[in-house]
């Protein structure tokens, strides 16, 4: 996965570059929209980061010169700017994506993959999800561990599942709040741990390997493993 | 920053208005001293010609009827008379004889017959010949010998000769002179009143300017205290320094407001900066273990930190009324169901229930974003404040023009000191660990769209927040907040 970073913050620039590496793609960094139009030109990149506030230009304004170059990869918007600015939910609706600064590094991650999901062919959406010895029926929206069904509310099973879609990576309380409720607000109390622990008692039963576990000062992971 | 280039330039507008003014007004009173003069000098010489005619009948009379060789003396006795006495506007101290009057009569042939008047009757009759007075109207001659021009009537009579009756043109000619003097003056006597009162009136007017220059120049290297001097009229000029005074009442209010900001900030980001790198700083010698711990709550404390700043930071962009609101349809019904579902979990595990009563889907106009956030911080309110066993009920109303979310429990209610205060940024009763910003937001993102928030402690005891929001067909029209949209 070929990715283009437009990051003009040297110190953002350089823990984005190792953890997007970590995480497996292969990374060419701009600084400017000037070298990031040149990069882009070059070769064919999977997938876009832009920074908004760039030195020499608009960040938009370099995505929409990008899309008149004709590359078509979907764009991953980074703002340090508070409110979403009016173009921003243009190009969202166009299907790039933004996400504010200060960001989880796992929500990064996760929007990114989702921006690749949305854009790749699908091949036929899958009716069963299968974590381990946890297995979901999309269609009869019915979940179960080892055989045995669990009781679980719509809500509930809604939660699972975005767990199971996301299993083994690191997912924020942001990103449940936005994927499961389809909100983007932060609560000053913990409404989604409340959630996550009822979950968890219904799905980790006595006797049972954990699969739900807390990353402290990050968020949730489904263990796949 | 101009006071010292302003004093040199205002005068110059001040001379700069005045000589134009003075040039418009010089220009328009010589045009009407023109055609006075016109009109008096027109005037003189019809009562001349009118004189004139009479007189020449009356020596054609003379002329007629008196035999020839009466004639002369007659006509002279006649002529030193008029020269005399009837001549108009003539100077008291002339000579014995006249100068002013001729009279002078012509045969059938034309020849000279009799000539009354000074010098010879001869050049005179050239003069006559060479314009040939035929009519009966005065005309202008002019004879050799004398300076100024005679005007001339002449009448045929009976027997076929002609007279002339001729009066120098020396007295109007003064008359007009003196008056054109004296128009001179008294047209030099206004334009520089004009002009002089023109340039002080000016002067004054900008030294009005100029004191509000002054003032303003000054106001903002000092203080912001400092207002304009206004003056008691009410001129364009005070209307100016009214203007600018309202400015700087704006810009002083911002600047406190930023002041304001800027001091609770430093004082509410200090705290948990300090407790985040401490627990860092800690962390480089610790264990594995307590490293882990330490980063981890220094991460969650970041989380807090930023979440605070961005609640300020919409709280005062808000109080500014600049909050953004991207409307579009909403269903309270639906979106206070799906946050009741979100918080319900956290109520219970406190032990708080949660009922809603709604008369099913209700429509407004409205941004879904800051709704969520604005029941948000409401539940997040209740879910902080409420002991445990007491119940919230959430309630949907509407009537004609407003929809309303009713929030109320039956908890200790509101701290009655900060009950009238309740909206304001950072006020929060006294057992509270919140910011002080959760209600202020509400407040503001119900203003935002129209709409209005109260809150009491009712009679029957526990705490009531109703949020007014208006309904689709009576929303306040959007350009109330578009520009604030629009500037982004």
């Amino acid at each position: 996965m070929r990715l283009l970073l437009v990051e003009d913050e040297v110190e953002i620039q350089s823990f984005l570059r190792r953890s997007l590496e970590e995480a497996g793609y292969e990374v060419e960094a701009a600084s400017d929209g000037k070298t990031a139009a040149r990069l882009a030109a070059e070769g064919p990149f999977d997938i876009l980061i832009v920074d908004l506030g760039l030195p020499d230009q608009d960040g938009i304004g370099l995505i929409l010169h990008l899309r008149q170059m004709g590359v078509s990869a979907p764009v991953l918007i980074l703002s340090a700017r508070r409110s979403v600015d009016d173009r921003v939910r243009g190009l969202e609706q166009g299907g790039d994506d933004y996400l504010t600064k200060p960001f989880a590094l796992a929500e990064l991650l996760a929007r990114l993959r989702n921006l690749l999901k949305r854009n790749s062919p699908k091949g036929g959406e899958a009716t069963r999800l299968r974590v381990l010895d946890l297995e979901l029926d999309l269609l009869r929206r019915e979940a179960a561990r080892g055989g045995q069904v669990l009781q679980l509310t719509q809500q509930e099973f809604v939660l699972l599942e975005y767990l199971c879609r996301n299993a083994g990576r690191v997912v924020t309380r942001s990103m449940i709040l936005d994927k499961v409720w389809g909100m983007r607000i932060q609560p000053d109390t913990n409404v989604v741990d409340v959630h996550i622990y009822r979950l968890r008692g219904k799905v980790d039963g006595a006797g049972q390997q954990p699969l739900i576990r807390t990353m402290r000062g990050v968020g949730y992971v489904l263990k796949d493993r | 920053m101009s006071s010292k280039t302003g004093k040199p330039r205002i005068r110059s507008a001040a001379w700069r208005i005045s000589l134009w003014a003075t040039f418009a007004f010089a220009c328009g009173t010589l045009v009407f001293f023109v055609f006075l003069q016109d009109f008096v000098a027109s005037d003189i010489q019809r009562r001349t010609d009118a004189w004139l005619s009479g007189e020449v009948e009356v020596l054609g009379d003379v002329a007629e009827h008196t035999p020839k060789n009466a004639l002369y003396s007659r006509v002279v006795s006649e002529v030193a008379e008029l020269a005399t006495r009837e001549v108009p506007n003539r100077l008291p101290s002339e000579d014995n004889f006249n100068d002013s009057v001729f009279f002078l009569q012509t045969g059938r042939d034309g020849a000279l017959k009799l000539w009354v008047g000074i010098g010879s009757g001869d050049t005179a009759l050239k003069a006559i010949e060479a314009v040939r007075i035929l009519s009966d109207h005065p005309t202008d001659l002019r004879v050799p010998g004398f300076a100024v021009p005679f005007r001339v009537a002449s009448i045929p009579i009976k027997d076929g000769s002609r007279i002339y009756l001729g009066l120098s043109e020396r007295d109007d000619l003064r008359v007009l002179k003196d008056l054109r003097l004296r128009f001179f003056l008294l047209w030099l006597l206004l334009v520089l009143l004009g002009f002089g009162m023109v340039f002080f009136s000016t002067r004054r007017m900008l030294s009005h300017v100029r004191n509000i220059t002054e003032a303003a120049s000054t106001i903002g290297h000092s203080d912001l205290n400092a207002r304009v001097p206004v003056a008691r009229r009410r001129d364009e000029v005070s209307q100016l320094a009214l203007t600018l005074n309202n400015m700087l009442d704006r810009i002083e209010r911002s600047m406190h407001q930023l002041h304001t900001i800027t001091d609770s900030l430093a004082h509410d980001l200090r705290s948990p900066l300090t407790a985040i790198r401490g627990k860092l700083e800690s962390s480089l010698t610790a264990a594995d273990e307590e490293r882990d711990e330490a980063i981890v709550s220094a991460i969650d404390e970041l989380d807090r930190l930023t979440d605070f700043l961005n609640k300020s930071l919409d709280v005062a962009e808000a109080k500014a009324d600049a909050l953004r609101v991207a409307r579009s349809q909403v269903d309270l019904d639906e979106l206070l169901r799906v946050m009741i579902d979100l918080y319900e979990p956290s109520m219970s595990e406190k032990g708080l229930k949660v009922e809603m009563q709604s008369s099913g889907p209700l429509r407004v106009l409205a941004d879904p974003a800051l709704l969520h956030r604005m029941i948000a911080n409401l539940l997040d309110n209740e879910l902080k404040h409420l002991p445990a066993n007491c119940t919230v009920r959430i309630g949907l109303l509407s009537s004609d023009e407003a929809a309303s979310i009713v929030f109320e429990d039956d908890g200790p209610g509101f701290d009655p000191e900060v009950l009238a205060q309740l909206f304001e940024r950072r006020v929060k009763g006294r057992g509270s660990n919140g910011h002080g910003l959760g209600l202020a937001f509400v407040d503001a993102v119900a203003r935002a769209h129209g709409g209005a928030v109260t809150a009491e402690n009712p009679d029957r005891g526990g705490a009531r927040i109703a949020v007014a929001l208006p309904l689709v067909s009576g929303a306040p029209c959007d350009s109330t907040y578009s520009p604030a949209v629009a500037r982004t």
